[in-house]
């Protein structure tokens, strides 16, 4: 096993990857050496790192040994514009920055304008279930063989993608056997439940309910949520919950996680949740 | 510019008909689905209130929509393993049957019917979360023959994502989603988690959640009510002559389980709306149409109900 650590800063790494989970975690998860660090957005565009925060954290990875990762989100028009600008901005970052892709436009744009970057398709590509009303009930085994996510698999190696991520969904079987040989990653301990343009964190900062949600899908965003995940309290579960900026999180059960380890190449890692 | 029409029975064909409908849409389980796959639903909603009850009648609705095209929802985000097959052969079945095309998200079953070369009968759903042009093209390049907008894109944003070679379809009425449809990754067979979605989360302040309740009591039909029979839910109508303008092909009407008398409301008024469209009329004048059948003046004019409220000035009024 080999890890991965979802980075918001430049501040120094553990030497163990576990280390930035809580203990319980950390005494499940098996040993493995860091590979990577990841930073960006897999769902929010205005919450993408600029060029130059892309740079501190690739000269970060290049002084630790290991490989850069761009997380890139599904993308709006303006996303994607947003998105090319930055990637044209980095072109020149040697060794090249992987980069995520949640979108298909956004792979597109990186198959055809900007090859060099090395692709990996990020867990907003699985759409299972990830409930976590239903996510105790879940199987605690599975087998990988089966037919899901065959076909999306040989596209994505057909197309020259490197790499499969998902987190923990309630069918346990999208990164199936490697047969197609992409590395397959799994996100631990924080999977999403739900995601939204119309952006409760982003409500905060509006003047009226005219720039709220819906009406407010045309308005720029500060964004507010940066640093801030908010505890949320449910009764129709026991999981814990967080909301951070657009999207609702929650920790997957150990139990859970357990059984999806087996059929990952690499576990990366989040501090906390975040969008 | 056409009005496609949410239906779950062929007793509802004619009604439709006459309200307006110009092509349909509607749900059907596969035979044998439930025993080998439980209660996972085969598109997003549930059989017994949302679907079609048989093959039987979906021919008859096949029949008695004559020219006017029936489409099927294949349209779970995912399916289990094995899944794939089973819907892959019930859409050539549904195909060969009359269905003029399938409703799919799911990447698999997506890419199982454009390899049997039925890509053209193929229209992507809202729950594929295409929301950008390069993205459009990607599945045209696939040989889809329609995509489908998700619900929350602004007009600007629309008119940046169609590109030729492809059929548009976006929402017009009804049913709104708190999460992106697409990147819900929860299911309504355990209820509606947005239902119980922003109370309860710390560090949210009261006003803010009270604007979150009403915005999604607003997409929950301003708590089921209806205005002199018409719904009061999302509704993009003033917005058809801009979206005619953009070229969106057909305006979805939703819900496919709502009874007739709301169905068929729906319709009405969508019809009407395009009518005075095609005649060239403005969003304002739609608008008064609207209030005129609909009442609630000022849920229109406040933007309350608005799927696309960018078409209208924002007020600077605080509430």
């Amino acid at each position: 096993m080999e890890y991965g650590i979802h980075v918001h800063d430049a501040n120094p790494l553990p030497p163990d990857a576990r280390d930035v989970c809580e203990a319980s975690w950390r005494t499940m998860l098996p040993p493995g050496p860091l590979r990577a660090i990841y930073f960006g957005s897999e769902f929010c565009a205005d919450l993408l790192p600029g060029r130059t925060e892309v740079r501190r954290y690739c000269s970060q990875a290049s002084s630790l040994n290991v490989d850069a990762v761009l997380l890139t989100p599904i993308a709006s028009p303006g996303g994607l514009a947003r998105i090319r600008k930055l990637l044209a901005g980095i072109a020149d970052i040697e060794p090249a920055p992987a980069v995520v892709f949640n979108d298909w436009g956004v792979a597109s744009l990186l198959r055809d304008v900007f090859p060099h970057f090395p692709r990996r398709a990020g867990r907003l590509m699985n759409r299972g279930l990830r409930d976590p009303r239903l996510m105790e009930q879940a199987p605690a085994s599975f087998s990988p063989e089966g037919d899901r996510g065959r076909r999306l698999r040989a596209l994505l190696a057909g197309l020259g993608v490197g790499a499969l991520e998902t987190d923990a969904d309630i069918e346990g079987t999208f990164l199936g056997d490697g047969a197609e040989g992409l590395q397959r990653v799994l996100y631990l301990p924080y999977a999403f439940a739900a995601s939204s343009r119309n952006c409760l964190v982003k409500a905060e900062e509006a003047e009226s309910i005219d720039q709220c949600f819906t009406r407010g899908l045309d308005l720029p965003c500060k964004g507010p949520c940066r640093g801030r995940w908010h505890r949320v309290d449910r009764p129709d579960t026991a999981l814990p919950l967080w909301r951070a900026g657009n999207t609702v999180f929650f920790e997957v059960p150990q139990c859970r996680a357990e059984a999806l380890i087996r059929q990952a190449d690499r576990i990366v890692l989040q501090a906390r949740p975040a969008p | 510019m056409r009005i496609l029409a949410p239906l779950r029975h062929s007793s509802e064909v004619a009604s439709l008909l006459e309200a307006g409908a110009d092509e349909f849409f509607c749900g059907l389980t596969p035979p044998g689905w439930t025993a080998r796959f439980g209660s996972a639903w085969a598109n997003r909603r549930a059989p017994q209130s949302a679907g079609v009850p048989d093959l039987a009648d979906f021919v008859r609705i096949v029949d008695q929509a004559g020219d006017r095209p029936v489409y099927v929802a294949l349209n779970a985000p995912y399916y289990p393993d094995g899944a794939v097959a089973m819907l892959s052969a019930f859409g050539v079945e549904l195909l060969e049957r009359g269905a003029a095309g399938l409703i799919v998200a799911d990447m698999d079953l997506l890419l199982a019917l454009t390899e049997s070369g039925l890509g053209a009968k193929v229209h992507l759903s809202s729950l594929a979360t295409c929301i950008n042009a390069g993205s459009a093209k990607f599945y045209r390049d696939l040989g889809i023959g329609r995509i489908i907008l998700p619900r929350h894109l602004t007009l600007k944003e629309i008119e940046q994502i169609l590109i030729p070679g492809l059929e548009f379809e976006a929402f017009l009425l009804n049913d709104g989603c708190v999460f992106e449809e697409g990147l819900c990754a929860t299911t309504h067979a355990a209820g509606a988690f947005c239902n119980l979605d922003g109370a309860g989360t710390e560090g949210i302040s009261g006003e803010t959640l009270e604007r979150y309740d009403f915005w999604k009591w607003t997409l929950n039909h301003s708590g089921c009510r209806t205005g002199n029979g018409y719904p009061m839910g999302p509704c993009g109508l003033c917005a058809i002559p801009r979206l005619l303008a953009t070229g969106i092909a057909s305006f979805k009407v939703v819900g496919r389980e709502a009874s007739l008398p709301r169905k068929a409301a729906s319709v009405r008024i969508a019809a009407q709306a395009l009518r005075l469209a095609k005649q060239g009329a403005d969003p304002l004048v739609i608008r008064q149409s609207v209030v005129a059948l609909r009442g609630s003046p000022q849920m229109c004019e406040e933007r309350h109900l608005c799927y696309y409220p960018d078409l209208w000035e924002r007020k600077k009024t605080a509430c």
